[in-house]
């Protein structure tokens, strides 16, 4: 018996903007496609103030999504709010569009654990850092969704790295064998930090890592936007109606460093990189709802300010929220503080800053005459 | 009638006490809580069709289905991994890891994501599941199954280990790290898996977590072990009882959070401790626990903390195994000298 | 090579177009010098240089359109970030400090007392030095046993004295000395039947001392244990133990191997009235070469006295007793004086000391 697949790759806005026709209704479809425009731009507007606060010293490393912000839009934009979606580190374009505030990413990068208690997407991971291990969740999470019969999807995303490592592996099996309703997209932005897309996997494309799991793969532009939305719409709803799991592997381009504290210029040719933002997922849809008629320059400018305006109110929330208490550190530790780790609590209470520092340095002499 | 009883030969046959082995209890308390709660469910390998391979989880998978049963491929860090996701969906998931050295691939997942996901969603997600596994030595195994990982669980924050030392205490035990909304380690000592019966009552009654449990009182010692070791260390009370030693012997039971209070009232009043665990010496429980006596129980020791372990070697292959636990004879030994010299 | 990005325009900008550049490759340029003019939607903006530093490479061309973020100039050297100082997350600090680290090793300062610390707090409570406590426990440990025995003990013998002064001295020299001094005594009885009735004792043992010095002038010496050096000294000046209730004190009589009998009794006088009215002044505390102690005058045969560090010898005269001795061949009752010497024996040689003391026995026998 032999066995052989293909795996189709999926575009229908090129790189310069002309929309193939295949794309159908989608393409009349302004509003749908006006929203996308408008969450890619204030994603990237809100990667760039991020990137910028960081070099001033006002937030921790920061991974951007410079360049990717089509996969992101793409993918949230196609699913539902009861939906939940597991995220990598890179994915704040996704998350933002599911209901993840500012504010909540910018507390997150800076070191406050607040940052992941999303108010709006309740149910949605918070970032992931280990790489791979995110996928299990998802799996695990769509085995909850099957087994209580629930009309509900998990949609994760993980880098081209991260498919070569083992916990990846793994859970694509068992979705596999389980066919539980999970979406898992590939992020391919073909760098995971200094090694390329060629040294990170010898398979032509990571979709087809879908076959050895039994699972269907799919490739597609991931700077389209509407491709992506149309392939993972597809999926997700293959996987309501019970047809199991898909891996889509979105094709993108990583335009930033991998994180604030990265120089990528270490090992790639910044041309390359100047090349790649022909490519880039915003122009080439303006450059389509121009030619369209959907999108002119004021309402370029009003969104440009609208979103600037966000983005500036967000960090000043950001900046005015004070940190927490030495105590948050004992908060959420278990369900309620074991008795166990009461005298450590109340150590880290007498060495918290704020009414000076009360048992740093002793005095030397003791107030009130004498030799003390 | 007798169709249930193929399928369920662990059910409790109709009021009443049954006299079970650890094993048993385990069984018992799993199906007792599914029943209980829908949102309980299993997951493992071979713990379906096979009943594992222990039969821990015998006779489940026909009442409760292979939904609820699951045979998972083979894949110890994915195990984790979806037990995790499972339990952050509300889930409350069970999942068996065959033998202790098949845990480590566990730790990432477990370390990583299953301590701190509530810490880091400040409570908005929990990870409500077990992490149940057959440990130690003493059962002739070949390599690889003899693991007594339970201090590298305990070193992390956010976890609760768990080592029942009889069939009463895994089937209480069990049921409250099931029904608690914390992620627990339970570390069950396959030695005595049906080493020796015990009567336990079905009555879905938990034990309380977090607490020790005083197996003998005494006035001339404090000896402290958990799973296997109680064994033997009643086995040598009973001995150093004959030679006019009387000693106090706690069952850790839950090793983190550790319940330091009652050992620190046992050691108050006895003036002597020693440690007893199948685990190597070196950064194994029994340092922690002795550390916190220096720390709040210095002034009550007449002698100074003793430890009685496993050799800080890779646990030897079946024909030595015997040699590197501690035995009876090891652990009379330090009480001895702890009591008289 | 350092990459400038083209920045933030402002105003949610996010690209324009490369108008005109206002510098080339190879061209140094100082900070704030104009590297390029570009459109935004809004107007014509001129980027500054960050740097002042020799530029590489220009990466867009002119009516490009660059986006914030992107590469538009790479410069040579070292920008403000040192080459190496990578990290992906965080900030590792970078120092110029230089460590320099001389560790130390520990000497091994021995077991010391072992008591667990229930047993430390009852002594403390009980009052009683562990150091004096006996231990009856393995490995030498001191039980709470042997702490109530002891408290016991010492409460039925009231409290302790603290030293003080000489007695203080006392304890210390002698510590110190027997911790120094390879101590060997000899012993032996002088005949003085033939002494007259009003003999003065203490001065025919001046004699019979300066005998055995001129036999042995070693005995006369100073010993430097850590040079392992030994002075032996003409001068004869000698130490004379005094029991008083104070304590031990040997005033120092000098030059006696020079000084008349007469002279010699006139300066054990007036020693000994100094000390009566406390005048002695410490000086004359000092300088012994060697000692005598005439401990007889209370009781005891035989001693070993402690020789004091820098001497080297040390003669002890026992009390004066009416003993059966032979006597020019029959058993006969005699005056005996026994005699012992006690010397260091790092720096005195048996044999020398035995010379000595022969000669001194000799110097006794005499009836004059």
């Amino acid at each position: 018996m032999s066995v052989s697949f293909r795996i189709d790759c999926l575009q229908f806005l090129s790189p310069s903007g002309e929309l193939n026709e295949t794309a159908g209704a989608i393409a009349r479809d302004a509003n749908l496609l006006e929203g996308f425009y408008r969450a890619m731009m204030r994603a990237r507007i809100f990667d760039g103030k991020a990137i910028a606060l960081q070099r001033t010293g006002k937030l921790g490393t920061f991974a951007s999504a410079l360049g990717q912000e089509a996969v992101g839009v793409g993918v949230a934009s196609a699913m539902l709010p009861r939906d939940v979606l597991v995220p990598s580190y890179r994915d704040h374009a996704a998350q933002l569009l599911r209901g993840m505030t500012m504010v909540e990413n910018l507390l997150y990068w800076g070191g406050d654990e607040r940052g992941s208690d999303f108010a709006v997407p309740r149910a949605d991971f918070p970032i992931c850092i280990p790489v791979g291990t995110q996928v299990a969740h998802a799996v695990g999470a769509a085995y909850a969704f099957l087994l209580r019969k629930e009309d509900r999807v998990a949609v994760c995303f993980v880098g081209d790295g991260g498919t070569g490592n083992g916990a990846f592996y793994e859970a694509l099996n068992m979705a596999g064998v389980w066919k539980t309703p999970v979406v898992i997209v590939i992020n391919n932005n073909r760098w995971a930090i200094s090694t390329p897309r060629e040294r990170e996997c010898a398979a032509e494309t990571l979709a087809q890592k879908a076959i050895g799991a039994g699972v269907e793969g799919v490739q597609v532009d991931g700077n389209d936007v509407i491709a992506v939305y149309q392939v993972v719409r597809q999926a997700i709803e293959k996987a309501r109606d019970g047809g199991g799991p898909t891996l889509i592997e979105a094709l993108t381009f990583r335009l930033g460093d991998h994180t604030t504290a990265d120089d990528a210029t270490r090992y790639r040719d910044p041309q390359v990189v100047q090349q790649e933002w022909a490519r880039e997922p915003i122009g080439r849809l303006r450059t389509y709802l121009a030619a369209k008629g959907f999108w002119t320059k004021d309402r370029e400018d009003a969104l440009l300010k609208q979103c600037a305006a966000e983005v500036e109110q967000a960090v000043a929330a950001y900046l005015a929220t004070p940190a927490q208490q030495n105590d948050s550190m004992f908060d959420h530790l278990y369900a309620a503080l074991p008795f166990a780790m009461q005298s450590q609590l109340e150590e880290a209470r007498r060495f918290a800053p704020g009414d000076g520092p009360r048992e740093a340095v002793r005095a030397v002499s003791s107030p009130g005459g004498g030799d003390g | 009638m007798d169709r249930e009883r193929q399928s369920a030969p662990y059910h409790h046959r109709g009021g009443g006490m049954a006299e079970l082995t650890l094993v048993e209890a385990v069984n018992l308390a799993l199906a007792h809580e599914m029943t209980r709660d829908r949102d309980v469910l299993l997951l493992g390998e071979d713990i379906g069709v096979n009943g594992g391979v222990f039969r821990a989880t015998n006779g489940l998978i026909a009442r409760f289905g292979r939904e609820r049963v699951v045979d998972t491929p083979l894949a110890e860090g994915a195990i984790a991994g979806v037990a995790i996701g499972m339990a952050a969906m509300g889930l409350k998931p069970v999942a068996e890891i065959q033998f202790s050295g098949f845990i480590y691939p566990c730790i990432d997942q477990m370390i990583n994501h299953a301590s701190r996901l509530r810490h880091r969603t400040r409570g908005r997600l929990t990870c409500p599941m077990v992490l149940r596994s057959p440990c130690g030595a003493g059962i002739h195994a070949p390599e690889h199954h003899s693991e007594s990982p339970e201090a590298m669980f305990a070193h992390m924050p956010g976890l609760r280990v768990v080592a029942p030392s009889s069939p009463a205490r895994a089937y209480g035990l069990l049921l409250a790290a099931i029904r608690d909304p914390d992620p627990v380690v339970f570390l069950e000592p396959t030695r005595l898996y049906r080493l020796f019966r015990q009567e336990v009552l079905d009555d879905g009654e938990a034990l309380p977590l977090d607490a020790c449990f005083v197996s003998r009182e005494g006035r001339d010692a404090t000896v402290v072990a958990w799973g296997a070791m109680l064994h033997e260390v009643m086995t040598a009370a009973e001995l150093l009882e004959q030679e006019g030693i009387e000693i106090e012997v706690i069952d850790a039971a839950t090793l983190k959070p550790l319940d330091f209070e009652t050992i620190l009232r046992s050691v108050e009043k006895t003036g002597r401790c020693v440690i007893v665990h199948e685990a190597p010496r070196t950064c194994g429980l029994g340092a922690e626990i002795a550390a916190q006596i220096g720390e709040r129980a210095l002034y009550s020791l007449l002698a100074p903390v003793k430890r009685v372990t496993g050799y800080d070697v890779v646990v030897p292959l079946s024909r030595l195994e015997m040699q590197y636990m501690p035995s009876v004879a090891r652990i009379a030994d330090a009480v001895r000298k702890v009591v008289e010299g | 090579m350092k990459i400038f990005r083209l920045p933030d325009l402002g105003e949610g900008l996010q690209e324009a177009e490369v108008v005109e550049w206002r510098v080339q490759s190879g061209q140094t340029v100082a900070v704030d010098d104009p590297l390029l003019a570009v459109e935004t939607a809004k107007a014509v903006v001129e980027i500054p240089s960050p740097h002042a530093a020799r530029i590489e490479r220009l990466f867009a061309k002119v009516g490009e359109i660059v986006h914030i973020g992107s590469p538009l100039v790479g410069f040579d050297g070292a920008g403000e970030e040192d080459e190496g100082a990578g990290s992906i997350v965080g900030a590792v600090a970078t120092g110029t400090q230089v460590m320099r680290e001389a560790p130390s090793s520990l000497e091994h300062a021995g077991a010391g007392i072992r008591a667990m610390p229930a047993v430390r707090a009852l002594a403390r409570k009980l009052g009683v030095d562990l150091a004096i406590v006996t231990p009856s426990g393995a490995d030498g440990v001191i039980t709470s046993a042997d702490v109530e025995r002891v408290a016991r003990i010492l409460a039925e013998s009231g409290p302790a004295e603290p030293l003080r002064g000489f007695r203080r001295a006392m304890a210390r020299n002698m510590a110190l000395a027997r911790s120094e001094v390879a101590a060997a005594t000899i012993v032996d009885d002088a005949d003085i039947g033939s002494w007259s009735k009003d003999a003065d004792t203490t001065i025919r043992l001046i004699r019979a001392l300066v005998a055995g010095c001129r036999a042995e002038p070693s005995l006369n010496a100073w010993f430097e244990g850590q040079t392992m050096a030994r002075r032996v000294l003409g001068k004869i000046d000698l130490g004379v133990a005094v029991d008083l209730p104070e304590g031990l004190f040997v005033p120092v009589l000098r030059d006696v191997g020079n000084r008349d009998a007469a002279d010699l009794r006139a300066g054990l006088d007036r020693m000994r009235a100094d000390m009566a009215a406390r005048r002695m002044l410490p000086e004359e505390l000092r300088g012994a070469t060697i000692t005598l102690s005439n401990f007889g005058m209370i009781a005891g045969k035989y001693a070993a006295p402690v020789v004091l560090p820098p001497t080297v010898a040390i003669l002890g005269a026992g009390r004066i007793r009416m003993d059966v001795v032979a006597f020019e061949g029959a058993p006969a009752i005699r005056r005996i004086l026994p005699l012992s010497l006690t010397f260091d024996h790092r720096v005195v040689s048996g044999g020398e000391a035995g010379r000595f003391l022969a000669a001194a026995l000799e110097e006794l026998a005499k009836p004059e």
